[in-house]
């Protein structure tokens, strides 16, 4: 049996825009060279604002998900608001840290646009990303994560340009994620790309290889 | 009880770096990093992996540089031995096959070397890239990136040159990657190893290779007047006197142009 980070394939990548940010996944599940399912999406939302992409070993896909599906829904009754981007980071960090030592085998990238609030009235952006035991990265361009990384930064720092219009980071991330991931065996079967805006966020299926 | 200590002989070692080449209708570029590593530690900054063989055929060269400097010494040696039996270079597809039998005739302690030939086709003019595996298995291609970030850089092409996941506006011809003209392909090898660069440690401190010019061609050329935004920002260019290249010089074929490429590239 190989790592567990190889056992499922998938990739997740992350870019911002002027005023957007832009995640996206490859649909692929497998069981090593096997593929089982053309429909495995990784990137989740956690409210209108905010999403989650948990690629790895599939199984703590889905426990992660839920798990932090229970978190959120727990802190927004008791403090009466929806989480921030940069919080819901900070929670997921402390999540995997406090299994450091059996990590759940998932390398998280997260991308949203946090509201408007009294001490931060114009908010930026925010996309980050974090290992399997929750160390945080937060650059400025873009993350990228899962089976096809390498390949993902090679063509990510080829394309990527600053200040791109929510149509144009559509453009740029999904061939960014197409290319990537028709180089690697175990990532593809179809993709998914959320675009977020302040008052909409735009989710496209993409037509890509399916072998 | 302490284990006796055992010693053992590890004939092979990875220097790192890449090599990358793209071939268009009348001309061919070839280039690598001459970054020279050994792990974390950096051996040479300034190291050539890009050999010229003829006055048409260029060799890049990446892996564990002893077996890669050794493995060119012997190509020079059987071209030099076949210029004397036949009065004339050896065209760029006999090259390839040749390079081919002298890998595999190591095929049990292989030369640990990734190796892509480019240059110019002797029958037709045409651009030509082939790339080989360390024990022999090769190919024609249009492009070709090898070596540590071989992964980085082959999606990108695939993307820029093979135009993947690009659709032709309702109406109008599928893209042809052989119609690239040579400042497009110039700037995608600059783009190219930038990002690389970036991203992985063992890519760095120079670009350096070559561009072939076709007899035929006439578009244009990289030197001379009225020729300005051929050239990528930062990059210089020399013209090779056949004379001055270090190939079978006598009969050098005719018409064909070499041209050495060379670009800094980012020092943070």
């Amino acid at each position: 049996m190989g790592s567990p980070m190889e056992m499922n394939g998938g990739s997740v990548i992350a870019m911002t825009g002027k005023d957007c940010v832009a995640i996206a996944s490859d649909l692929r599940l497998g069981q090593q060279a096997v593929g089982l399912s053309a429909d495995f999406e990784k990137v989740f939302p956690i409210n209108n604002q905010l999403y989650v992409g948990l690629p790895g070993f599939a199984t703590d896909t889905y426990t992660l998900r839920e798990h932090l599906r229970f978190r959120v829904n727990m802190y927004r009754m008791k403090e009466e608001r929806e989480i921030t981007p940069k919080t819901f980071a900070h929670l997921l960090s402390s999540t995997l840290y406090e299994k450091r030592f059996g990590p759940y085998f998932i390398e998280p990238v997260i991308a949203g646009i946090p509201a408007p609030s009294a001490i931060d009235p114009d908010p930026k952006p925010f996309i980050c990303n974090m290992d399997t035991i929750g160390c945080i990265t937060t650059p400025k361009d873009f993350v990228v994560a899962g089976t096809a990384t390498d390949k993902l930064y090679g063509v990510a720092e080829g394309l990527w340009e600053p200040d791109l219009e929510p149509e144009d980071l559509f453009e740029t991330i999904s061939q960014t994620l197409l290319a990537a991931v028709d180089r690697d065996c175990i990532s593809g079967w179809g993709a998914v790309v959320h675009v977020i805006t302040k008052d909409k966020i735009i989710t496209r299926h993409l037509k890509g290889r399916m072998d | 009880m302490p284990e006796a200590i055992q010693h053992r002989f590890d004939p092979y070692s990875s220097n790192g770096g890449s090599i990358l080449a793209i071939a268009g209708k009348d001309f061919a570029v070839v280039a690598g990093d001459t970054r020279q590593s050994e792990g974390y530690s950096i051996q040479s900054r300034y190291q050539k992996k890009v050999f010229p063989l003829t006055s048409k055929a260029i060799l890049a060269v990446n892996g564990f540089a002893a077996d890669g400097n050794n493995f060119v010494k012997r190509v020079k040696q059987r071209l030099e031995w076949y210029t004397h039996a036949h009065n004339k270079e050896m065209p760029i597809k006999s090259i390839a096959r040749l390079i081919q039998t002298m890998l595999y005739a190591r095929r049990m302690f292989p030369y640990y070397v990734y190796n892509v030939l480019a240059g110019i086709e002797e029958d037709d003019g045409t651009g030509a890239v082939y790339s080989f595996d360390p024990v022999g298995s090769y190919e024609r291609e249009t492009c070709r990136a090898a070596g540590a970030a071989q992964s980085l850089l082959q999606p990108f092409l695939d993307n820029q040159i093979y135009f993947r996941n690009h659709t032709p506006a309702p109406g109008q011809p599928p893209f042809d990657p052989s119609t690239h003209p040579l400042s497009t392909v110039l700037s995608i090898l600059v783009d190219s190893f930038s990002s690389a660069t970036e991203r992985h440690i063992e890519v760095g401190d120079f670009l350096e290779g070559y561009v072939i010019l076709s007899p035929g061609r006439t578009s244009d050329d990289l030197i001379g007047e009225g020729v300005k935004g051929v050239l990528p920002e930062g990059m210089t260019v020399e013209e090779q006197d056949p004379e001055d290249l270090d190939v079978q010089s006598a009969v050098a074929g005719k018409g064909c142009r070499v041209f050495l490429v060379r670009k800094e590239l980012k020092r943070d």
